[in-house]
């Protein structure tokens, strides 16, 4: 199948300090591509290479087979990227449901231009997610797992084709985690190519069709999740060498 | 919005609209200036309390609004609506030219920066001929009041239902998105840089229609005065003693602290200032987030908001 979304030796340094080295590999329509490594590994910044928060120091991000590297972040959403953030970033003055009406107001194609018109569109969102009853409270008001909620139910109103999920699942626990994988999952039988990072293995195991492993910034591994968890390579990287 | 409450706007615009009738000159002559403050806190309103940009830049709008009427009047013998027009493609163009640069800054830097362009405009504008270098211009009288009011208070009607229609619109939301988390509303397709310049073009539209109409009131323009930046501090104060990112809070803000100081002025004259800046700290001790919030929160909580503000304040 054709790459929706191709990532080619892209790198990002800060200082001296190298995130991501030369990373490659592509992500086809309606797969959940699971991107696993030890803290530090660069998979937010991985993800922010893709969405267009940082610029990529070299490589290329094509979109749909079209190189995106000049465009900034608003335009790369209205292509149909879109991105929850691991630091949860809330409109904290708005009420839940207006959070949500914010990505549908803008969002893939520039979005619904009538606020009523969103609204309606946000609180279809919410109720996907399951934060349907509370759409008039204030997203400052809401704890840790339903901030997650949230911030799924924000990208999943631009109407995205690529999902960029950065750690949604961290923090949860383990009736949460599955609430939270259903939820990717039904994503994803809409059409949406995922890519969900996750520093927890067991519980993008079970969601992901293929995983990628980085570590330094390096890719060291991908394939099928279990190929790739049986990898030696990564088990040292996850474990240290005396396990290996 | 509640019927009751559309009620209570209308009916004080009325009250508002009627003070030329049967209000005293002196009391005229207050409400020119308390409206053109509104006006001002209005327009701040836009680029601080909605989009979260603390300008200092915004009386820079207000004098070149000033000096588009009085170029246009003064040396042109163009009419009065026409230096408006003018004072607004002014203001517009420096939003543009200045935007763009300085609004990629952030928090302090931003006002910071914009608190240094009343400063150079002073000195720019102290050396251009046609606005009368730093000898200023003398505008043509005008001995009409009750017109300086309802000019002052139609242009505050306008700004207010252009916030309004704003709260409501994606524009409005774009920009409460900007203020909420700058980075978190571009990657939901919000073009940041284009609309943070579009608030700071709008903002500025309210503030040099306002400078218009006092430079023609007052029949006289100077540097010193059109470029003040005391005003802009005023401007700040009312929008945020009121509510900043509310519809109405500036409004509020601006006529009350105009009322006090007023007031004041007249009871305690040699010492008012210091009365005045009892009121602001007090304000901002009692209710940081403005009397539109006092107004919500109170309703829940009581009296208790107050102490929850002198608590937050480790007081």
């Amino acid at each position: 199948m054709k790459a929706l979304l191709e990532v080619r030796n892209a790198t990002r340094s800060f200082a001296g300090l190298v995130a991501v080295d030369s990373v490659s590999f592509t992500l086809a329509p309606g797969e959940i591509l699971g991107l696993i490594g030890p803290n530090g590994a660069g998979k937010t910044t991985l993800i922010s290479l893709i969405s267009g928060t940082q610029p990529p120091s070299a490589g290329e991000i094509l979109f749909q087979g079209e190189s995106i590297n000049h465009l900034p972040a608003f335009r790369r959403a209205r292509l149909g990227i879109g991105r929850t953030f691991q630091i949860m970033r809330p409109f904290p003055g708005l009420s839940v449901l207006d959070n949500v009406a914010v990505g549908a107001l803008f969002g893939r194609g520039g979005g619904q231009p009538k606020l009523a018109r969103a609204r309606e569109h946000a609180r279809e969102c919410l109720e996907f997610v399951g934060l349907g009853k509370i759409v008039d409270k204030r997203a400052d008001e809401l704890g840790g797992p339903d901030r997650k909620r949230l911030e799924l139910a924000k990208a999943l109103a631009m109407q995205p084709q690529v999902l960029l999920c950065d750690e949604v699942m961290a923090g949860l626990n383990h009736a949460e985690i599955d609430e939270v994988i259903d939820v990717i999952r039904k994503v994803r039988d809409r059409g949406i190519s995922i890519l969900v990072t996750e520093h927890v293995i067991k519980a993008i195991k079970s969601l992901s069709d293929r995983l990628l492993v980085l570590h330094h910034g390096e890719k060291i591994a991908e394939g099928t999740p279990d190929a790739v968890l049986a990898d030696p390579v990564v088990i040292e990287a996850y474990l240290g060498k005396k396990r290996a | 919005m509640k019927m009751w409450k559309i009620g209570l706007v209308l009916a004080a615009l009325a009250v508002l609209a009627g003070v030329p009738w049967y209000g005293s000159d002196v009391l005229i002559q207050f409400g020119i200036n308390a409206l053109l403050l509104a006006v001002l806190a209005q327009g701040w309103n836009i680029i601080g309390g909605y989009t979260g940009y603390a300008s200092f830049g915004n009386s820079v709008f207000y004098g070149l609004g000033g000096y588009g009427v009085a170029i246009a009047m003064v040396q042109w013998q163009l009419p009065f609506a026409v230096g408006m027009g003018f004072g607004v493609v002014l203001a517009v163009v420096f939003a543009v030219l200045l935007g763009i640069p300085v609004l990629r800054l952030k928090g302090h830097y931003f006002a910071i920066a914009t608190l240094a362009l009343s400063q150079v405009m002073t000195a720019i504008v102290s050396n251009v001929g046609i606005a009368g270098q730093n000898i200023g211009l003398v505008l043509p009288p005008l001995n009409n009041d009750p017109l300086f009011y309802e000019l002052s208070l139609g242009l505050l009607t306008i700004a207010t239902l252009t916030i309004w229609g704003m709260t409501r619109s994606r524009f409005g939301f774009g920009l409460i998105a900007i203020r909420e988390n700058e980075e978190g509303a571009a990657v939901m397709g919000v073009n940041t840089t284009l609309y943070k310049v579009m608030a700071f073009a709008l903002s500025g539209i309210f503030s040099a229609l306002a400078g218009g109409i006092h430079a023609y009131w007052v029949t006289f323009l100077d540097p010193a005065s059109a470029f003040d930046i005391s005003l802009n501090v005023k401007m700040i104060i009312m929008a945020v003693f009121g509510g900043p990112g509310t519809v109405l809070g500036p409004i509020v803000g601006a006529l009350t602290l105009s009322t006090i100081s007023e007031f004041l002025s007249s009871e305690v004259t040699s010492i008012a200032g210091l009365f005045f800046g009892l009121v602001i700290v007090v304000a901002v001790v009692l209710m940081p987030r403005g009397l539109a919030d006092m107004l919500r929160r109170m309703r829940k909580m009581g009296w208790g908001y107050f102490i929850e503000n002198i608590r937050a304040h480790r007081l």
